[in-house]
């Protein structure tokens, strides 16, 4: 073969290291990758678009529904943003009930995490144990909420469903054995050695790197990158439940192991306190169902990063636009980065180590061939849409 | 030893040879699969699933690529399977005197059984895949490393035995000590060989499917995926047989050979479930470093000490 010519891998859009679609390719030389790119959008869904259709409470179920695993998040930063924009706030007891859900929803995500990346180094049984383990988390969020995923527990000024004491219970039950787990889980990946070969001085990424490629979440944490939405910037009822940030300095695989385990100690520590702690009172405000004019921001702390959500509302009934941006879009330029020089083998667990959800991810991209302008006019972009199906 | 000897075409076709193997490697297939199931807090397959499996295989159509060379790309799981099914006749498969045997006839079946490889190999750069490609590269890799340590485990109980008839060994072996106890550490590389050699967990980086998808046989479907198949069944059969009748204290009778091979066979579950899957540069590491040079002790212990 001649040398000149690249031997590129493609990985996906369908791929079985991917559970979602995405396009990878790693040129590689040997075993050793030399350069590395992605081409994301296979699960562009029209979200935002279809946002400016919908008034404000179905945007809550339409948003629930960009991510599968981080659902809850995600309709909270929305519903934060729109009553922030009405001048309204949750009562304490639902706020503290939301981020109840949202810590639960961070056990359930770290653990099919930890599950997916050990099936990524070929450790199937401990992907295996700690899926088994994330049903308890699972019965727990069907418990509550009625359902597995898409707990829909946000109405716009509060929460749909009260925690009660036999909730309580089941929820104390089910972190008790949890928590063991994870001491176990924590033991695996700190000192298996076939793992550790693995993961130790895998994929490193310096605290300099994580800081310029403005990674997020447990990607930036594990590279000593102290940043946490809900320790930056407490929303809801994060100021009364203060979190500790777990940090790690080793910014390879295992140290993103290791923060994602940690984290989930936090978790289940902050759900003791905020059951323990439960303020009383009202589940919901009223919300008028017009949105007063006005732009916002909300932050909040997906299990992935943080999560941006930009609203704007034109005085009506439904959103004049709704940005997401999520946390998997701030780390794939490290994954792009920290890939090259590693082994084929390495990808996979490098990809996952960031642990990335590519349908919330994906965007509609414009690569405006014609004029420099970045700027469309509505008359040009229904004159660009006529002449594109015309030419198909 | 017992005495009892088969008909030639009998060996071939019935026993110990042809059928008898198929099903007992499908047979252990399964107990590997249900057991690493089991591990892995799985249920894990029903008894027949092996079989079901073949016998969907063969019944698919068989795609032949763009861009292989189409002899080679039919003749080589056959040439797998057969060789896998050749190497039976020199070992004593179920306790039974082996059907076929000449002096260095642990030789040729060394050989035998790394043809299946061989094929693999070739089979993956048969093709314009690019996963089959890298797995190729990485079958024929571990193939150099794990054959020598492997070939020198098994050299050590023939030195013993001042023989290189399998024959011979497995009647040494029954007459004295297990050579597991006095040759533990030939008896350690000769199982992990074992599993280099059928690519299962850890060393399965040839085809690790987060990777490179099926490895060598990514574009394998239908009959030439299941003969593959079948031929490493076939071949864990063997790998078992022989592991067990030269470190096991030999295979006399059925029975013993049934307790001693299951009983290989759960240890090589446990093995497969522990381990998180090694890169092909650590598996060659490993190999080199350790289990040449283990291998390579033993033997020198041996030659002291005959």
């Amino acid at each position: 073969m001649e040398t000149q010519r690249k031997f590129i891998v493609p990985i996906g859009p369908q791929h079985p290291a991917l559970k979602e679609p995405g396009h990878f390719q790693f040129t590689v030389d040997g075993e050793i990758v030399t350069d590395a790119s992605v081409r994301l959008g296979y699960v562009h869904r029209g979200i935002e678009k279809g946002a400016e259709n919908r008034n404000w409470t179905q945007n809550l179920y339409l948003f629930e529904r960009i991510c599968g695993i981080c659902s809850h998040v995600h309709a909270t930063a929305l519903a934060i943003g729109v009553e922030r924009l009405a001048g309204v706030q949750a009562p304490p007891r639902a706020q503290a009930i939301r981020i109840l859900m949202a810590e639960l929803e961070r056990i359930h995500s770290h653990l099919l995490w930890l599950g997916v990346a050990a099936h990524e180094g070929g450790f199937d049984t401990l992907f295996m144990y700690s899926w088994r383990d994330r049903e308890i988390v699972m019965d727990l969020l069907e418990s509550l909420s009625g359902n597995r995923v898409n707990y829909s527990v946000n109405l716009i000024g509060g929460v749909k469903f009260d925690v009660e004491d036999k909730h309580r219970d089941a929820i104390l039950r089910g972190l008790d054995t949890l928590e063991e787990r994870t001491r176990h889980y924590l033991n695996v990946v700190t000192t298996d050695r076939t793992f550790l070969a693995r993961t130790r001085g895998v994929g490193t990424m310096s605290r300099n790197q994580a800081e310029l490629f403005g990674t997020v979440g447990p990607t930036a944490r594990a590279s000593g990158v102290a940043r946490d939405v809900r320790v930056d910037a407490p929303y809801e009822a994060y100021t009364l439940f203060p979190v500790n940030l777990v940090t790690d300095e080793g910014g390879d695989l295992m140290a993103r192991f290791v923060v994602r385990t940690k984290e989930l100690f936090e978790s289940y520590r902050l759900i003791r306190e905020i059951l323990d702690h439960l303020p009383s009172g009202e589940l919901t405000v009223r919300v008028p169902r017009k949105i007063p004019a006005g732009e916002t921001v909300s932050r909040v702390e997906a299990p992935r990063g943080e999560l941006f959500y930009f609203i704007k509302s034109n005085g009506g009934e439904k959103p004049e636009r709704i940005k997401v941006r999520t946390p998997s879009l701030c780390n794939w330029a490290s994954v792009m980065q920290v890939a090259v020089g590693h082994k084929l083998a390495d990808m996979p667990m490098i990809l996952s180590g960031i642990d990335p959800c590519f349908s919330c991810n994906d965007r509609m991209v414009l690569i405006n061939r014609g004029s420099s302008s970045q700027v469309w006019s509505w008359d040009e972009l229904r004159r660009y849409g006529i002449e594109y199906y015309k030419k198909l | 030893m017992n005495n009892l000897t088969v008909h030639p075409l009998i060996a071939l076709l019935l026993f110990p040879g042809g059928l008898f193997l198929l099903g007992g490697g499908l047979l252990y297939e399964w107990i590997d699969r249900k057991l690493v199931a089991r591990f892995q807090n799985r249920l894990g397959p029903r008894w027949f699933q092996p079989l079901a499996d073949l016998v969907k295989l063969l019944a698919k159509e068989e795609i032949t690529p763009q861009g292989v060379n189409r002899a080679l790309f039919f003749i080589l799981p056959v040439i797998a399977l057969a060789s896998a099914l050749t190497s039976a006749l020199y070992v004593p498969i179920a306790g039974f005197v082996p059907a076929s045997s000449f002096r260095g006839d642990l030789i040729v079946t060394l050989y035998l059984l790394s043809v299946l490889t061989l094929c693999l190999g070739l089979a993956g750069a048969n093709t314009m895949n690019r996963f089959a490609l890298i797995g190729a590269t990485r079958t024929l890799t571990q193939l150099f490393s794990y054959e020598a340590p492997f070939l020198l485990a098994l050299l050590g109980p023939a030195i013993v035995t001042k023989s290189w008839q399998i024959m011979t060994i497995n009647y040494y072996a029954q007459q004295h000590t297990w050579m597991a106890i006095t040759q533990p550490i030939g008896f350690v590389v000769a199982l992990v060989g074992l599993m280099g050699k059928l690519e299962l967990p850890p060393f399965d980086a040839p085809e690790a499917e987060t990777e490179i998808v099926a490895g060598a046989m990514t574009e394998y479907s239908g009959r030439g995926l299941a003969l593959f198949h079948l031929g490493k069944n076939v071949e864990l059969f063997i790998g078992l047989t022989m592991v067990a009748a030269f470190y096991l204290g030999g295979l006399a009778n059925p029975l013993e050979f049934l307790a001693k091979t299951l009983g290989l066979l759960v240890v090589l579950t446990v093995l497969q479930s522990l381990f998180a899957r090694l890169r092909i540069d650590q598996t060659v590491g490993l190999w080199w470093r350790a289990g040449a040079l283990l291998a390579l002790v033993q033997l020198v212990v041996v030659f002291l000490l005959r």
